[in-house]
């Protein structure tokens, strides 16, 4: 660092880069934001109403009322829920054996793993399906409109189990030596040694995780046929009238959906960026 | 918790092992002959018109009341995802009873065989009268695949000429009821409000990328799109060359605003006045009412002008049921039922759309004045439109030939080719196509 | 195994049962995860590469063809289109998405306050679903939208930018970079934190810059950071589809066509035989080209 004056220079530059920035992040979302409290006529005034006046809530008002919308969200919770915590068991599992474990076959299967993230989705979208309906017949609890339908598909994400393995990776060996010479088993090592090291990378596995089961949109719409069990981006997406969308209600439905998560990771993110920080990584 | 997922995906996988990669469903077939007591029956019945269906709940609860082993599982879609999900459902052996399809995706799903041949359960017959008297000759002929018919007309579509009355009235314009007089009522009606030299008022809508909108004039110039065995492309003919010129022509002359999807809704420029005339079917006039509720009484519609006969395409919504639906009898019943007088006006009243049956488009509350539209009655003029319509090919290449001729139009509304040559380069692509 | 300084008659038995010890926890704590990628990971994926070789609807037996759909696709106008408007996507996102990341990262590290306000705004767009994104965007981006309002009032001109085919594709790039650099931003600012502060502080009573230490210190200590990056980035471009949905619907003209928008496609039209080809084409390329960065990256650190 030169000089306090080159500082003082470099400081400013510093926040006007971020501040920048911020706003060209947050823009958006504050006009979707303000759109959802404009009555139609207003949503595409030229020059453009950058605060809503009048402001109104119909557009909440219809969404609520249009749409069983309570329940929708509460399906959501739910199948999200269940997504992140048997992602954060199975996909850490998975990661600790992978890097930290020795056995036949780990690369190779480490390596299948990684392929199936190369194969887009959608083209598994019919074979799946076809499995639900099975699944369906042989329980009705299973399967096709249920809420296993889009909980066990995504009960591990490959994506997960490769970012934990990063997170572990970067633990030292000589940490967990010394517990197995001390006779720990490897389950022990994992749940008493290795956990709270990689605290932060589960972190940020939950965040990840939930913010794609939250926003999973064709999947759901696929398996769910009713209000019982549909999510909330499915839900929100039978506000769209055929030919024509009203986009105040949409950008009211758009703020519910986001929003959560939005919130989540506000609320989070000191924890979360902070665990990062603690130097889990620093080895 | 753990566990009892595990094992479950233990046991599907075996389960999965065992039976995969048959795809076939096996229903039940549950169809009874009438006298006896029938044994309970569920259908479902999916459709896309999202939250404003006229399958509402009382018209269900009224057919559940009539027939009473009948059971209606209603599942509602909303039309972007519904051919997705359809086409999942029906290929994994998970069909609905009653599906609504959208008139442009029939030739892909009948060329495939996906519907039930509706022919052999109607017996040719619509609620005891023969279906050929219930809808128009040209609503019977899009019903047709194969010689049987594939579908029920739901609602349907086809374009007459939406124009701003009160302007022409103002600058003393006629009613046009040719392309000529077309032109010159657009140069008349179009104004330059903001002194830029270019026209930005009351402009004629050009909408650039589709074929509905473009091959409604290669009818009226007497083309088609295909030849009659559909074997070859018949559009890249001196038809299609003047249809193709003729709707460039309005952009050329300043006369006419491009529409494409950078613009938005077309709803947004008939509101602030950019649009003073377009063409587009009967559910424009419930977009007018909600979307520029300002202007009522300023609008009337008329028939199409043409140059040398009057054409538009005809699409809609039809009622069908798949192939390998587990209960295609009592579906069928449920797809009458909806094709009474009193189902087809709410869909009108409750989607804002056009029904498709001849007695609800003569109904009483279909042929009323109204004020919206300056005391015309609007919906006669789309009934006869109906009567002049053609619907797209039914070849199984269907939507990759729209694309092309979408895309054509769209390069040539763009200035990026010349009408001759994008018409030849769209025909031999269409050729390789219907060759492949 | 590290040399221990066990005695031997120990070193004999220790290693053999805790190897097998390991290889047991191994396997049980990969179980489930392989089960469920078993059954709804590879059962299909095996499944779509049995109707790549056929030609099959959906509805009947697929009908084998062998490698029909693959030539066939090679000679296809649009699926060569999609994959010239994919690999053009992935040069411009990969290019300038992960770099923006970095650089955001290096400025969210250095002490400003309100760093956590920051943090947050940067990840806000990746916290939302990407179709709500090009949703809004696509809003935005409409000729009498608010983007071409802001240009107007800096005096530069409008432009279609969904409706011109030279500028779609960009657009819709730029749409994906604004959304995903905050996740690499996130990555980074992880890895950043984790290089000892003492390395940096030696190098400066060197006198070496700002930029000379970032070169020497930050970069090379990223790598395993930089490379998983861009796997993982290059893996999810190749895959770009919700925002074309959204926003362009593959064209104007087709410039916005992508493998995964042309795969959709071959569906909706019940050719699942060719659809599958395009995955298998799509899962061939990412293959080789993962291949290719870890054996760069691996014999770099060597």
């Amino acid at each position: 660092m030169t000089a306090t004056g080159g500082r003082r220079v470099r400081r400013t530059l510093l926040y006007a880069a971020l501040i920048g920035t911020s706003l060209l992040m947050i823009g958006p979302f504050y006009w979707a934001l303000s759109t959802s409290f404009k009555p139609s006529a207003d949503i595409f005034a030229s020059p453009p109403k950058w605060i809503p006046d009048p402001w109104t809530l119909e557009n909440y008002r219809d969404v609520f009322t249009l749409l069983p919308f309570p329940r929708y969200f509460l399906n959501s919770v739910i199948v999200t829920s269940a997504i992140v915590g048997l992602n954060i068991v199975f996909d850490t599992a998975a990661a600790y054996a992978f890097a930290k474990l020795r056995f036949p076959g780990r690369d190779v299967l480490f390596f299948l793993l990684l392929i199936t993230l190369m194969v887009p989705f959608q083209v598994n979208l019919i074979p799946l399906y076809r499995i639900m309906v099975r699944l369906h017949d042989i329980s009705p609890l299973l399967g096709v409109g249920t809420y296993s339908a889009m909980i066990m598909p995504s009960m591990i994400q490959v994506f997960g189990i490769f970012l934990m393995r990063q997170f572990m990776r970067s633990i030292p060996d000589e940490i967990l030596e010394s517990a197995r010479v001390d006779g720990a088993s490897e389950f022990k090592i994992l749940w008493k040694v290795v956990i709270p090291l990689a605290a932060p990378g589960i972190a940020t596995l939950a965040i990840f995780t939930f913010l794609g089961a939250w926003n999973d949109f064709l999947w759901p719409l696929l398996v769910t046929n009713s209000d019982e069990t549909r999510t909330l981006p499915v839900g929100l997406a039978l506000l769209a009238r055929r030919n024509t969308v009203n986009w105040g209600q949409t950008m009211a439905g758009t703020t519910f959906l986001a929003g959560p998560m939005i919130l989540m990771f506000l609320i989070l993110q000191r924890r979360f960026i902070e665990g990062l920080t603690a130097g889990s990584l620093k080895g | 918790m753990r566990f009892s997922v595990r094992w479950f995906v233990v046991i599907a996988s075996l389960a999965l092992v065992a039976t995969s990669c048959t795809g076939d469903e096996e229903g039940n077939g549950g169809t009874t002959s009438p006298g006896a007591s029938p044994e309970p029956v569920t259908i479902t019945v999916v459709d896309y018109y999202g939250e404003a269906t006229p399958i509402s709940e009382e018209v269900i609860a009224a057919f559940e009341g009539e027939y009473p082993w009948i059971t209606v599982k209603y599942e509602a879609g909303d039309w972007d995802s519904m051919r997705e999900k359809f086409t999942v459902r029906v290929t994994s052996g998970d069909s609905p009873d009653v599906a609504t399809m959208d008139m442009t995706w029939i030739p892909t799903f009948a060329s495939e065989a996906i519907f039930a041949d509706l022919s052999e359960l109607s017996g040719g017959e619509l609620n005891g009268a023969p279906i050929t008297d219930e809808y128009s000759e040209g609503a019977v002929e899009a019903m047709t695949f194969d010689d049987h018919y594939v579908t029920m007309m739901f609602d349907f579509d086809a374009y007459a000429l939406y124009y701003r009355a009160d302007q022409f009235e103002d600058k003393g314009i006629d009613v046009p009821t040719n392309w000529d007089e077309l032109s010159a009522a657009a140069e008349q009606l179009a104004e330059d409000t903001n002194g830029d030299g270019k026209n930005d008022k009351y402009m004629f809508e050009v909408y650039g990328n589709d074929c509905f909108h473009w091959c409604q004039f290669l009818f009226q110039a007497g083309g088609s799109i295909l030849n009659e065995e559909h074997t070859a492309a018949a559009f890249d003919s001196e038809a299609g060359l003047t249809a193709l010129e003729y709707h460039k022509s309005f952009l050329d002359n300043g006369s006419g605003v491009y529409w494409g999807d950078a613009e938005g809704e077309p709803i947004r420029g008939i509101k602030d006045e950019r649009i003073g005339m377009f063409l587009d079917g009967p559910y424009y006039m419930g977009l007018l009412k909600d979307g520029a509720p300002d202007q009522s009484g300023m609008w009337k519609v008329a028939p199409a002008p043409y140059s040398v006969e009057p054409g538009s395409y005809l699409g809609g919504t039809g009622l069908s049921i798949p192939v390998n639906a587990p209960n295609p009898e009592e579906a069928w019943l449920f797809v009458q039922y909806m094709l009474r007088l009193e189902q087809q006006i709410g869909v009108y009243t409750l989607a804002g759309a056009a029904p498709a049956t001849e007695a609800a488009l003569g109904s009483p509350e279909l042929t009323q004045e109204e004020e919206y539209f300056g005391g015309q009655a609007p919906f006669p003029i789309f009934a006869d439109t109906m009567a002049i319509a053609t619907h797209f090919p039914y070849v199984e290449q269907w939507d990759p030939i729209d694309t092309i001729i979408g895309t054509m139009v769209e390069s040539v509304m763009l200035g990026e080719s010349a009408p001759q040559e994008a018409l030849t380069d769209a025909a031999a692509k269409v050729n390789e196509e219907l060759a492949g | 195994m590290r040399a221990s300084a066990i005695p031997t008659k120990t070193v004999r038995r220790r290693p053999l049962k805790g190897r097998w010890r390991r290889y047991v926890a191994g396997y049980v704590l990969i179980a489930p995860a392989l089960l469920a990628a078993g059954l709804f990971l590879f059962v299909p994926i095996v499944l779509s590469g049995y109707w790549s070789l056929t030609e099959y609807s959906g509805l009947g037996e697929p009908e084998w063809v062998g490698l029909t759909n693959y030539i066939e696709l090679f000679g296809n106008d649009l699926f060569l289109k999609a994959l010239l408007n994919t690999f053009l996507f992935v040069l411009i996102g990969m290019g300038i998405g992960p770099v923006l990341g970095f650089l955001s990262a290096l400025l969210l590290n250095s002490t400003v306050r309100f760093r956590g306000f920051f943090r947050a705004a940067y990840f806000v767009p990746v916290m939302t679903s990407l179709v709500v994104v090009a949703t809004i965007w696509k809003i935005l981006l409409q000729q009498q939208g608010v983007i071409n309002q802001a240009l107007s009032f800096f005096g530069l001109p409008g432009h279609a930018w969904l409706s011109d085919p030279s500028t779609a594709l960009p657009a819709v790039v730029a749409t994906s970079i604004w959304q995903g650099f905050g996740f690499e931003t996130v990555v980074f600012l992880a890895a950043l934190q984790g290089i000892p502060r003492e390395l940096y502080d030696a190098a400066r009573v060197d006198g070496a810059s700002y930029w000379q230490q970032v070169r020497h210190i930050t970069l090379p200590a990223m790598r395993p950071t930089i490379m998983f990056v861009y796997i993982i980035g290059i893996i999810g471009s190749f895959q770009v589809y919700d925002q074309v949905f959204v926003m362009t619907e593959g064209g104007p003209i087709n410039s916005t066509r992508t493998l995964v928008f042309d795969l959709v496609d071959r569906f909706q039209q019940l050719e699942l035989g060719e659809a599958s080809a395009v995955a298998y084409v799509l899962l061939a390329i990412l293959a080789f080209l993962s291949y290719v960065q870890i054996f760069v990256f691996e014999r770099e650190r060597g």
